[in-house]
């Protein structure tokens, strides 16, 4: 029989809601009271998340993130800086008993990548996995993973680039040097790319959540069911928003 | 004499390793290591910070032994412990 999960389809939120809402799942699995879920979303007011070993002064242009009204999120997961454009970007989190999924860590990377393989491809496009945590479309970038995990639980959460904007997102990343800037504008441009790039057209968000979502029916061979967030998960998510990920402690913790 | 620096390291094909630290007469002051790698658990990397304070700058077989004490029970992902060791001696070497 096939397994199910729950899905909560794609919601806009803020920075801090949307990171304390995965917690808040990873937390409620963690304790045997919440399902194998997935969750689609998009950040409003655009947002940097920082992986959770980045220097947030180091690499984010705090100055520039307020003159554009871009929020600035750590994560619990590693990994790099992501600009998460509200109009340009989809980002997914699949939140499961640790049993579900491969013990080695860079397998479930696989695995889990192998959803978005799938779902970029019922959009027409020709994507591969790159390992470590990377999703490519003609050797260019198109999906940036991380993956964390507490006691039985597994949380991974990336970004799926719809359209990209490489300017902004060097107005708000930092950049090692400043000299090279251009240089490395014209770089990202030449690695980096997106379903618009790839299919020379719009493609509506909901079009993409809904891809993705067979995609990750197909990889993980379970059925994606329509639910919501439990009280439980949503007064723990307010909590973590509130205590934890807008606050300056966590934020420039290091 | 107190010391600021700052080291990036770059895995090859890999993840980037940036140093900060503080040095004061030829040791350890302060230290933190970030970066764009996966460490599991995260929060570990404190621990790691804590155990390299103190530490003599120039030995190497102390900062060896920790790294390889440290990560014997963890789980790290774009980086090996000897890319912890080159990006530490790195950034010692410019103290």
């Amino acid at each position: 029989m096939i397994e199910e999960w729950r899905l909560i389809e794609l919601t806009i939120n803020d920075a801090y809601m949307n990171m304390a809402i995965d917690e808040a799942i990873l937390t409620m699995i963690q304790k045997g009271k919440s399902p194998n879920t997935i969750r689609f979303y998009r950040w409003n007011p655009s947002a940097v998340s920082i992986g959770y070993f980045q220097s947030l002064i180091d690499e984010v242009n705090v100055e520039a993130c307020k003159q554009l009204n871009v929020d600035i999120v750590r994560r619990i997961t590693g990994g790099g800086a992501v600009y998460h454009d509200y109009n340009g970007e989809i980002t997914y989190s699949v939140i499961a008993y640790k049993e579900k999924l491969p013990e080695d860590i860079l397998e479930s990377y696989h695995v889990l990548c192998n959803g978005i393989v799938l779902g970029l491809k019922k959009l027409g496009l020709n994507p591969a996995f790159k390992p470590i945590n990377d999703i490519v479309v003609n050797g260019k970038k198109i999906s940036g993973n991380a993956q964390t995990r507490k006691l039985n639980a597994i949380l991974q959460h990336g970004t799926i680039l719809i359209d990209v904007d490489v300017e902004k997102m060097f107005k708000v990343l930092k950049v090692s040097d400043e000299k090279i800037k251009d240089k490395m504008i014209k770089s990202v441009k030449e690695r980096v790319t997106s379903i618009k790039n790839e299919l020379g057209k719009e493609v509506n968000f909901n079009e993409v959540a809904e891809a993705l979502k067979k995609g990750f029916e197909e990889a993980l061979n379970i059925k994606l069911s329509l639910g919501k967030l439990t009280e439980e998960e949503k007064a723990l998510a307010e909590k973590l928003k509130v205590e934890k990920y807008s606050t300056k402690e966590w934020l420039y913790k290091r | 004499m107190k010391n600021l620096i700052k080291f990036e390291y770059k895995v090859p094909g890999g993840k980037l390793i940036k140093i900060f630290a503080s040095i004061k007469n030829g040791f350890i002051e302060e230290i933190k290591i970030t970066g764009d790698f996966f460490l599991h658990p995260e929060e570990s990397i404190d621990e790691l910070e804590e155990k390299l304070k103190g530490v003599k700058i120039d030995d190497e077989t102390k900062i060896r032994n920790i790294l390889t004490e440290f990560f014997k029970s963890k789980t790290l992902i774009g980086a090996t412990a000897e890319d912890f060791l080159l990006a530490l001696k790195g950034a010692l070497n410019r103290a």
